[in-house]
């Protein structure tokens, strides 16, 4: 069994306009994805998307370190996936010591501090790869540098990782396979990126499904 | 004259698939493949690899790289959004050892799945 055969999911997607929603979906099925969460948009009927692919919510929460926690108690009970891009210290901090977020996306500045309350809180790491594919020269290389320090510090404090494309249209898709070997590129090995595709994903849906209690916890 | 057979290269044949808003060219996508690894790994890594584009048509198309190199050329691929501002993206169909495996395994299965539903 080869290690690609998996589910695939790509929990950050900023679709442009309705109609793009289901174009991407199908697109994205056809990459080998078995769901997609769109970024503060409303998800479309079932009848417009593909049959045995779904679409989850995201809510980006953007505001000052001050308001964050706030902002994060407001939506925790929604049901949607909580993502936060990264920032300063102070900013990144705030997000990861608040229980109920789910995703830090690229933390520009990130230390064992952090690392430690990121794993304690269950909040996961995004790695952004979108910016690899539309970035070059020193732009790319700054971004490198950021996902390699992360990357060393989520293997040495247990934080879950997400691979995500940050796709705003269809030409920005790339397969799993395609984002493992992006991921490559700052040093994570084929098994990491797998399990930041699938397993890490497949985490934050179970945790914000209606039945889950809490960790171990669930209505069966 | 032809390199003996236990010192030649061991190669890998990638089959991909272009999708773009415009037709492109075979010359434009090659130059656009070669800036994209080159910005990547830079000329050594270029060299290593040896790429070549076999054959392209428009939509599918074979490279040739070292067999060593797949991943490399993979995210080197994956990094292409743009050539001459049109929008692009490559799909990698899968990877083969012979060009006679990449073409019947990926691209003709491809081609054949897309004939079917017509038929009905």
């Amino acid at each position: 069994m080869s290690l690609f055969d998996s589910k695939f999911y790509d929990l950050i997607i900023h679709p442009e306009g309705s109609g793009s929603i289901a174009r991407m979906a199908f697109e994205a099925q056809r990459y080998g994805y078995s769901g997609i969460a769109v970024i503060n948009t409303q998800v479309p009927d079932k009848e417009t998307i593909p049959p045995g692919f779904s679409i989850y919510r995201d809510i980006e929460i953007s505001c000052k370190p001050g308001r964050l926690r706030e902002e994060i108690k407001k939506h925790k009970n929604s049901g949607d996936i909580l993502v936060v891009r990264g920032g300063d210290e102070e900013f990144n901090r705030a997000s990861v010591e608040t229980e109920g977020l789910d995703i830090l996306l690229q933390p520009a500045q990130f230390n064992n501090v952090l690392a430690k309350a990121a794993s304690d809180n269950s909040v996961a790491i995004g790695f952004n790869l979108g910016l690899l594919i539309r970035l070059r020269g020193d732009g790319r290389v700054q971004e490198l540098i950021k996902m390699r320090k992360n990357l060393k510090h989520a293997r040495k404090y247990d934080v879950s990782m997400i691979l995500t494309g940050n796709a705003h249209s269809v030409y920005d898709l790339r397969t799993p396979r395609e984002m493992a070997a992006l991921s490559g590129l700052f040093g994570m090995t084929p098994k990491e990126a797998v399990d930041a595709m699938s397993a890490a994903p497949l985490g934050i849906l179970k945790r914000k499904s209606p039945d889950y209690i809490q960790d171990g916890v669930e209505i069966i | 004259m032809k390199t003996i057979p236990t010192l030649r290269d061991k190669k890998r044949y990638i089959a991909f698939e272009i999708a773009s808003g415009e037709a492109i060219n075979r010359q434009q996508l090659f130059n656009e493949i070669l800036t994209s690894f080159g910005s990547l790994f830079g000329d050594v890594g270029c060299s290593e690899t040896a790429l070549q584009l076999l054959s392209f048509d428009g939509k599918y198309g074979i490279i040739r790289c070292a067999r060593e190199k797949t991943w490399e050329t993979r995210a080197a691929l994956a990094c292409i959004n743009s050539i001459r501002g049109v929008r692009v993206s490559i799909l990698v169909m899968g990877i083969s050892g012979t060009i006679k495996g990449a073409t019947e395994k990926f691209i003709q299965k491809t081609l054949i799945k897309e004939l079917e539903p017509k038929k009905e």
